[in-house]
């Protein structure tokens, strides 16, 4: 159990952030400011939820897709961060485990998500 | 202005970028006497009492939970509840806490020395080396850096206010302070 106190601070931040329920193995989009000298912009980031770890406002995500050439990339976000405008959830992924390492030794067919039915 | 608090723990902003931050409880503190802006102040901590802290405690009418005692600056102009004012205004503190004891500590975590290779026949591992020159000057240098005890010593930093909380008696400060979560410290309105 965490301190009252800290609790309070951090439900004070967060109570204006609306965060869907996602777990692990679901594909989301993440719209993420981006700031370029002057001018700021949006650009989406779509890829699966391998992990989620902390709690509060250090909770973070793991999200991973696989770029230009095959690439595999993994991006860290906080999920409540003033920078992240937007998540979706796209697609719920029936998985067995809270942390999808092993993606990233599975490559094309392999790397499959079924989707959630029920 | 000085204030008696402790430490509760960590948390962070969802700013961009994030801050680190560190909460303080403020505690409970009696202004017993003042005498130019010095005060002596008591509050609470544990359960200690002998006969000096009961006959304290009846020469400035307290009740039995107030059994620590101490001087500092405050903003009262006479004996009562803490006046919580300049730390509403304030906007940046000194926290003094006394930093976690490592006990008898080698050089290499108390100095940052290098140390040696762990392998290969070497003998020089974690060792200080030498301590200075030879027949001449026939001394070590003073303030040379060797073994010892390291930390349990009061330690002081500067902090910015994020937020108080005067309700609860919270201050949020940026950055980290000594010691570990319940210590109890001091802070010190600079600005």
């Amino acid at each position: 159990m965490r301190n009252k106190y800290i609790e309070n601070f951090e439900a004070a931040q967060v109570a204006s952030k609306s965060i869907p329920e996602f777990r692990a193995g679901d594909t989301l989009r993440l719209a993420v400011t981006i700031k370029e000298g002057e001018k700021t912009r949006v650009q989406n980031y779509e890829g699966v939820c391998i992990a989620k770890r902390g709690q509060g406002t250090g909770q973070t995500i793991i999200v991973r897709k696989i770029g230009a050439n095959g690439v595999g990339i993994e991006r860290i976000f906080p999920v409540y961060t003033d920078s992240i405008s937007e998540i979706t959830v796209l697609r719920r992924g029936r998985v067995r485990r809270a942390k999808l390492f092993y993606l990233r030794d599975l490559a094309g067919k392999k790397a499959r998500i079924k989707e959630l039915r029920k | 202005m000085e204030y008696i608090v402790e430490k509760i723990g960590m948390s962070r902003t969802i700013t961009v970028p994030s801050s680190p931050v560190t909460l303080l409880k403020l505690k409970e503190v009696k202004v017993c006497e003042v005498n130019d802006g010095v005060a002596i102040v008591s509050y609470n901590d544990g359960k200690k009492s002998n006969k000096a802290v009961e006959g304290q405690q009846k020469k400035y009418s307290l009740s039995a939970e107030f059994n620590r005692f101490a001087t500092m600056t405050v903003a009262n102009t006479e004996a009562g509840d803490l006046d919580l004012a300049p730390l509403a205004e304030a906007k940046i503190i000194k926290s003094s806490f006394i930093t976690k004891g490592r006990g008898f500590t080698g050089v290499v975590k108390r100095w940052n020395f290098g140390g040696g290779p762990g392998s290969h026949g070497h003998r020089f591992h974690r060792t200080g080396g030498s301590i200075g020159n030879a027949e001449w000057p026939g001394r070590v240098q003073k303030g040379r850096k060797m073994a010892g005890q390291h930390g349990n010593s009061l330690n002081t930093v500067k902090n910015e206010i994020i937020s108080f909380d005067a309700e609860n008696g919270v201050v949020v400060v940026k950055g980290a302070v000594s010691g570990p979560n319940g210590a109890l410290g001091r802070i010190k309105v600079v600005k």
